[in-house]
């Protein structure tokens, strides 16, 4: 079963560090050929976490507080995460 | 994650990041000199997970575009509750953080995605994807 890296980053697309960041995400995951797939929100949208957790560049962000409640959540429920 | 880590375990119910310009505590505050798309050496602490992720290398190249880090007031703040220092820059400063009790939880002062390619993916990235892939 498929599984959901949920990449929270507000930088625009366009913006260096947000193309790195999907960039390196893809080069790992078809290194690794794991079933995974990820996808980016903005930090205001709350998304419900799945698997792993990226908390991309770019702060300060829309939502700190909802940045911080997904760290929290990964923290506490042992899912994968990185914040770079 | 550092000002969630001050929140939360610490108790720092004021904690704050500096770039919010909103006061309170500023666990994470402006460095003395900005890193923006700059190249740092980081050496790597022994036995940490960020180790492991790179065995044999005690020092290594990274880029960065940053320009706050964790303030020298609240150095404890890494390393309490669960948080360890995993890597520091050649002035002291600290560019990654990490809790050994959990299935991966790395936060870097610096972008290991900026020296990622389809050929040399970045050992961090791959470890985190195997991390979740389990």
């Amino acid at each position: 079963m498929s599984r959901v890296i949920t990449v929270l980053m507000d930088l625009p697309e366009t913006n260096d560090s947000h193309r790195y960041t999907i960039d390196a995400l893809g080069h790992a995951i078809a290194a690794t050929g794991a079933p995974i797939t990820f996808s980016v929100v903005h930090t205001d949208s709350r998304p419900r976490l799945r698997d792993g957790v990226v908390i991309g560049p770019g702060s300060p962000y829309r939502d700190p507080a909802a940045a911080e409640a997904a760290i929290q959540t990964a923290r506490e429920k042992g899912i994968p995460l990185v914040g770079t | 994650m550092l000002v969630e880590h001050a929140r939360n375990l610490l108790e720092i119910d004021a904690a704050s990041h500096a770039e919010y310009g909103n006061g309170g505590v500023e666990v994470v505050s402006l460095l003395s000199c900005s890193l923006t798309e700059s190249q740092i050496e980081i050496s790597i602490a022994p036995g940490t997970r960020l180790a492991s992720i790179h065995p044999g290398e005690q020092r290594r190249v990274e880029r960065t575009h940053c320009s706050y880090g964790l303030s020298p007031d609240f150095g404890y703040v890494a390393t309490s509750a669960g948080l360890r220092v995993s890597a520091v820059d050649d002035t002291g400063e600290v560019r990654a953080i990490e809790r050994p009790d959990h299935p991966f939880f790395i936060g870097t002062l610096y972008q290991p995605q900026r020296t990622s390619s389809p050929d040399r993916p970045h050992p961090l990235w791959v470890v985190f994807v195997e991390a979740v892939a389990r």
